[in-house]
């Protein structure tokens, strides 16, 4: 079995107010996420929980986001979560205050049988 | 046409044409926000054709199908044996006080092709190599 890359998703998140980069970075990775239906774990035979999930959130402030907080947003799959510098803050005028965009790239890797020459039937059971 | 293949993946979007009515134009937008949230990484590892092994079929929701042209939408599409179905659906935003209707369009493309050979040989249960698992941080 070989772990290979199979989607990635993007999204972008924000805050309007209050300037939290967790918020924007939950609210990216659900954009990114709910925006497809992905079916490649049930064509492949395997539990959705077996999917190799890598998010890495680019934001400002990156160090403040909780990466747990980030993680429970996916329904299932084993989750890791990167934060680097990024995104975007803009100042909000006459106000102590800042709007926060964050981007979430979410990589879904899969394990793949090393050998596809064989061919076990016409899947019609597994669907 | 995706009879008997896999369903991979449904992308979903939504496209306007704020002033000039066009439902062309909004169903092309809702074509492109769907495809380009994601990048479908699986032919290419798996060694598929990405022209002949993968199916797409679009589905267009606007309220006037019939202002669709199908052939420019198929053109927003990369990759594929493409066909475009435009069904009744989407949203108009009628404004009265100045004379025109936004249109809101929405976008469905479903990616198929034929996983049955990439399904688990040595776990037919659907079991996880632990060796992969790894932890959340």
């Amino acid at each position: 079995m070989t772990l290979k890359r199979m989607v990635l998703q993007m999204g972008q998140g924000t805050d309007i107010r209050g300037a939290d980069s967790t918020k924007a970075a939950e609210r990216a990775v659900r954009d990114a996420l709910w925006r497809n239906n992905l079916q490649i774990a049930d064509v492949l035979g395997q539990p959705r929980d077996s999917m190799d999930i890598q998010v890495t959130i680019g934001a400002p402030r990156s160090e403040t986001i909780d990466k747990d907080a980030v993680a429970a947003v996916f329904p299932y799959g084993k989750v890791e979560v990167l934060c680097e510098e990024g995104g975007l803050e803009i100042a909000t005028p006459g106000r102590d205050d800042s709007t926060l965009l964050a981007h979430a790239a979410v990589v879904v890797r899969m394990e793949i049988p090393d050998d596809n020459s064989v061919n076990i039937g016409d899947g019609s059971d597994a669907k | 046409m995706s009879a008997g293949l896999d369903r991979v993946i449904l992308e979903m979007g939504s496209g306007v044409s704020l002033r000039s009515g066009n439902y062309t134009r909004a169903a092309c937008r809702a074509v492109k926000d769907a495809i380009y949230h994601s990048s479908l990484s699986f032919p290419r590892e798996l060694g598929l054709n990405i022209e002949e092994d993968l199916v797409v079929e679009v589905t267009i929701g606007v309220q006037d199908p019939g202002a669709v042209d199908a052939d420019a939408v198929r053109a927003v599409l990369p990759h594929g044996k493409i066909s475009v179905s435009v069904v009744k659906g989407g949203l108009n935003v009628p404004y009265p006080e100045q004379g025109y209707t936004t249109v809101i369009a929405s976008a469905a493309i479903a990616a198929f092709a034929d996983m049955s050979r990439f399904r688990g040989l040595d776990n037919p249960d659907g079991s996880v190599n632990a060796s992969s698992a790894k932890g959340s941080s």
